[in-house]
């Protein structure tokens, strides 16, 4: 068992930096990343002078591993415009948007476990056709137009909620449903299956046979085996979530993450998109890898193998 | 020794896909409290749905009819779900077939073994521990302590199905359902656990209905036996009654296809009985079996009547034509 | 149902018994069977009447169209749809800031979507199933590369670096359609490299290689058609998703540039309006909704009927 969590763990880390070399070449070879800064209006010779000044002559190997070399202390280097050190910037806005994530996976898990286990049971009833449904129209809408319609129905017209900002737990409300819904199709259909499979099987059958009651049967034997895959998938999503932060953030004015590297990208600063990029897929690796010791922890046939 | 369960004309029906199949068409029998009943049968011929509909555990599709189905004077058939939990588990349990699959992978044995008498009020945790602990001992588990802490993947199929057998037991239940117990495990380990279970049933004095298709396993342990056929009983007798004279041409049959040492002769063909089984979906009457009958003939297209071919107060009862009542005393069945 | 299948009886006796024939039934061709258990696939219907009126009137865009989608028109702006008391037939859902008819401008929208999914997904499409048909059929050291290669790009957070790289290079309809096919091939390899591995092993790839076939012909002539069910379903999906990302991206501001009508785009150019003409951004965004329904109704369809019980 802990040569297995340590092989995962070896894993990860491989893939993390071969995160980091492929996000880096992509955005070394879009464009010329010292005309991107200077802007359109520079002159040949400001643009040469911005390319010397933050190295970006020298090869892309060399600039690289320094970059490996300072990321790996968390120095990330500083922002090309705010001239402050990029990690100082991440950790300020780092707190929002895990709050965000959070919250909006709690409330997609909270929705889908007990929609799926209800849909399974009540299986092609009106109540499982419902959820379906909820399901199917889920992820249909983009969330940017989700949020903006979240905004329209409960800040303007309702006055319930705030619109914009990040100081109270009122303004999460919003943003997290909009983060959140998205996911949430797929964990229910994922409980329902499993509740489904679950349902048919024999040790089932046994706990019927012991008289034992509907709901210890659903809840002590079913669900304990069925929700297994849907916690390493709630894993996943929240880092899935972490990434698509910045559409949500951009909506609703959060200062989290995700802005920051809205605001980077507008403005070309590298350093800082370099940094989010590789935290984000820093958390998302660690997140699936966290998965699987979920899945090994909670099924007993891994665990004490 | 009194009626534990009596059933009349049970009826199990599923709807599928190109009719309506009759799994269970019309079976009579009875248990006396601490009596060994073989349900003998061929794949196929209604002995498992029998058993499901007993526990109420049919498929969700499944239609089921009795004119009685009672279990020590209580009617299962219809009983609300709260009473038949209180009955099930506690005075009658089950044992299914495959033990690889029937116990839960995500908890200990200890739990699964202790959870359904936790449920009767005014035990104590270490009253059922106790309990477990010595069942497992009786069902010729070593190391029974040790036992509750493990998972049931990390025990072989023979070692899984005695503490079915133990699961089944805990509770001290009146009847025993096992349906086919022995049929997924080795031959070697069937006949200790055959041998176990008929000793726990003297020793406890509970009815058991054991599910086969075995006959040797039936010349072994039971103490009554009943033949099906395509979802009917065509037999029901003491075993050695059943074994001495089968009144039933299936019976016959099945008996013939057995070889016997020193009787069949080395090198002789092995018999069977020619045809194979009809298809009860959508209609069906008259005698089940008369197209693989050497007896058959044209007042076999009605429905065979329930004959009791014993004398005095014995009861051998055999669904056929051909069979002769002792004491002209028919018993008319509906099919 | 684990309970003993006790319609497994073999249906009818082999001796002449009359009572006991079942009529004979005539066997149906599969391709019939597959067509029949379609229609009545409810959702798959009704997914695939809606796409079929989305692009028929994407197609016949000019011949629909009321007004030209680019028209500018400033004494006409902001007018409201036909449900609002200020409202007029001649412009059925109103206008926007710039006086531009909407429903001429949802129509054409619904071309750039179309064509920005379809060919996206036929992009990430061949990329994924190559890798995926590869690693599933060869195994061992290519298999592990490729797992590889699809973990890392699973890891990276693609609207950032979709974002990142549009910022760099400037967004455009054709940005937009080679970012999206880069960047989209995962869930075609995965489910590509599963549905290889079931077929690697059977006997009719042995009996092709036995007959000398070369490893091409096998994987295009063999394991490509038996796993075009599986594919199928991900093309739809996959194509939905690219449809989500490129409204997302046009929203932002880099994706699909102005004055082209993309839906996204739409969404982004009413949200200063919002709270008072609400229907500026309500509109598209239905319109978005229901062809991603449409197409996610299709390919549940198509997996549902290939293998149910979400099996997959």
């Amino acid at each position: 068992m802990l040569i297995y969590i340590l092989r995962r763990f070896g894993i990860a880390l491989c893939v993390a930096v071969t995160v980091s070399i492929v996000s880096f070449s992509l955005l070394h070879m879009s464009g010329d990343l010292a005309t991107a800064i200077a802007g359109p209006e520079a002159s040949a010779t400001q643009v040469e002078t911005i390319r010397v000044q933050f190295g970006l002559d020298r090869p892309m190997m060399s600039q690289y591993i320094d970059w490996l070399g300072k990321a790996v202390q968390l120095d990330f280097g500083k922002s090309f415009y705010f001239q402050g050190p990029v990690m100082e910037m991440v950790a300020e806005r780092l707190p929002i948007t895990m709050k965000l994530g959070g919250i909006a996976l709690l409330l997609a898990v909270a929705v889908a476990i007990p929609l799926g286990v209800l849909a399974a049971i009540y299986r092609d009833t009106w109540l499982d056709r419902v959820a379906l449904l909820i399901a199917v129209v889920g992820q249909a809408m983009p969330s940017f137009w989700f949020g903006l319609s979240l905004i329209l129905i409960f800040s303007v017209t309702l006055h319930w909620l705030p619109v914009a900002g990040n100081e109270g737990w009122e303004n999460f409300v919003l943003p997290a449903v909009a983060l959140g819904y998205y996911a949430m199709p797929a964990m229910m259909r994922l409980t329902r299956a499993g509740m489904l499979e679950v349902l048919g099987s024999d040790y089932i059958r046994t706990a019927r046979a012991k008289g034992l009651g509907k709901g210890k049967v659903i809840f002590k034997h079913a669900l304990r085996n069925a929700v297994i895959p849907v916690v390493a998938l709630a894993a996943v999503e929240l880092g899935f979530m972490l990434g698509g932060s910045v559409v949500i953030e951009s909506v609703y004015s959060m200062q989290g993450l995700g802005q920051l590297a809205w605001d980077a990208i507008s403005r070309n600063d590298y350093p800082v998109v370099q940094a989010v990029v590789l935290i984000i897929a820093m958390f998302y690796i660690g997140l699936t890898f966290l998965a699987d010791v979920i899945n090994a922890l909670l099924d007993p046939r891994i665990r004490t193998r | 020794m009194s009626i534990l369960l009596e059933v009349k004309n049970l009826r199990v029906d599923l709807p599928t896909e190109n009719g309506m199949l009759h799994a269970v068409r019309g079976i009579d029998f009875q248990v006396k409290r601490g009596e060994m009943l073989c349900l003998v049968g061929e794949s196929g011929c209604g002995k498992s749905m029998t058993s499901l509909a007993l526990m109420g555990l049919l498929p969700r599709k499944a239609i089921c009819t009795a004119d009685r189905m009672a279990f020590d004077g209580t009617e299962l058939l219809g009983l609300p779900d709260k009473k038949l939990n209180q009955l099930r588990g506690q005075r009658m349990s089950m044992i299914f077939q495959e033990p690889m699959t029937s116990l839960n992978p995500a908890y200990t044995l200890g739990n699964q073994l202790c959870e359904a008498m936790l449920e009767k009020p005014g035990v104590t945790r270490a009253e059922v521990r106790e309990r477990a602990i010595y069942l497992l001992h009786r069902t010729g588990i070593s190391n029974a302590e040790d036992r509750l802490r493990q998972y049931p993947h990390q025990l072989s199929g023979g070692l899984r199905q005695r503490v079915m057998i133990a699961m089944a037991l805990m509770c001290g239940p009146d009847l025993i359902i096992a349906d086919e117990p022995t049929t997924a495990l080795d031959v070697t380990i069937q006949a200790q656990i055959l041998r176990m279970i008929r000793e726990l049933q003297r020793e406890f004095g509970t009815a058991v209905v054991f599910i086969t298709h075995d006959l040797g396993v039936v010349s072994r342990i039971a103490d009554r036996v009943a033949v099906m056929y395509a979802g009917q009983v065509v037999e029901t007798a003491d075993v050695a009654q059943l074994f001495a004279s089968p009144q039933h041409p299936y019976t016959r049959g099945l008996l013939n296809c057995i070889p016997v040492r020193g009787k069949t002769l080395p090198g002789s063909k092995l018999q069977a009985i020619p045809g194979v089984v009809p298809s009860l979906v959508g209609h069906v009457s008259g005698c089940v079996f008369r197209n693989r009958c050497a007896l058959a003939d044209a007042a076999c297209e009605q429905d065979p009547p329930m004959v009791n071919t014993a004398a005095g107060d014995k009861v051998h009862y055999a669904r056929c034509h051909k069979a002769t009542a002792a004491d002209a005393v028919q018993l008319n069945e509906a099919a | 149902m684990t309970t003993i299948s006790t319609s497994s009886l073999p249906t009818g006796p082999t001796t002449q018994t009359s009572s006991f024939l079942q009529a004979a039934i005539k066997p149906v061709p599969p391709w019939r069977r597959m067509i029949n258990r379609m229609l009545g696939h409810r959702g798959l219907v009704l997914g695939a009447a809606i796409l079929a009126v989305i692009v028929l009137a994407a197609l016949f865009a000019p011949w629909l169209t009321p007004h030209d989608p680019f028209e500018q028109n400033v004494s006409q702006r902001l007018i409201p749809p036909i449900w609002n008391a200020l409202g007029s037939w001649d412009h059925v859902l109103g206008t926007d800031k710039l006086g531009r008819d909407y429903l001429s401008r949802l129509i054409y929208g619904a071309r750039v979507s179309l064509m920005i999914g379809c060919a996206a997904a036929l992009i990430s499409g061949v990329i994924g199933t190559t890798l995926g048909v590869l690693a599933g059929y060869f195994g061992g050291r290519v298999d592990a590369l490729i797992s590889y290669i699809i973990t890392t790009r699973l890891s990276m957070p693609v609207v950032l670096v979709a974002l990142a790289m549009a910022s760099l290079v400037g967004g455009s309809l054709k940005v937009v359609i080679i970012l999206l096919g880069l960047l989209l091939w995962d869930r075609f390899a995965v489910v590509t490299r599963s549905a290889t591995q079931q077929l690697r092993d059977a006997e009719f790839i042995a009996a092709a290689k036995a007959i000398g076939a070369s490893t091409p012909y096998i994987l295009v002539r063999e394991i490509l058609p038996n796993i075009m069910s599986a594919l199928i379903v991900v093309i739809t999906l996959e194509m939905a998703h690219a449809i989500l990302l490129e409204a997302t991206l046009s929203f932002l501001g880099l994706g699909v540039q102005p004055p082209t009508p993309s839906w996204g785009l739409m969404v982004s150019e009413g949200k200063s309006y919002m709270f008072f003409k609400p229907w500026v951004i309500v509109i598209p965004g239905v319109a978005l909704a229901v062809l991603v329904l449409a197409i996610n109704l299709v390919g549940d369809g198509l997996r549902d009927v290939n293998a149910p019980d979400g099996r997959n």
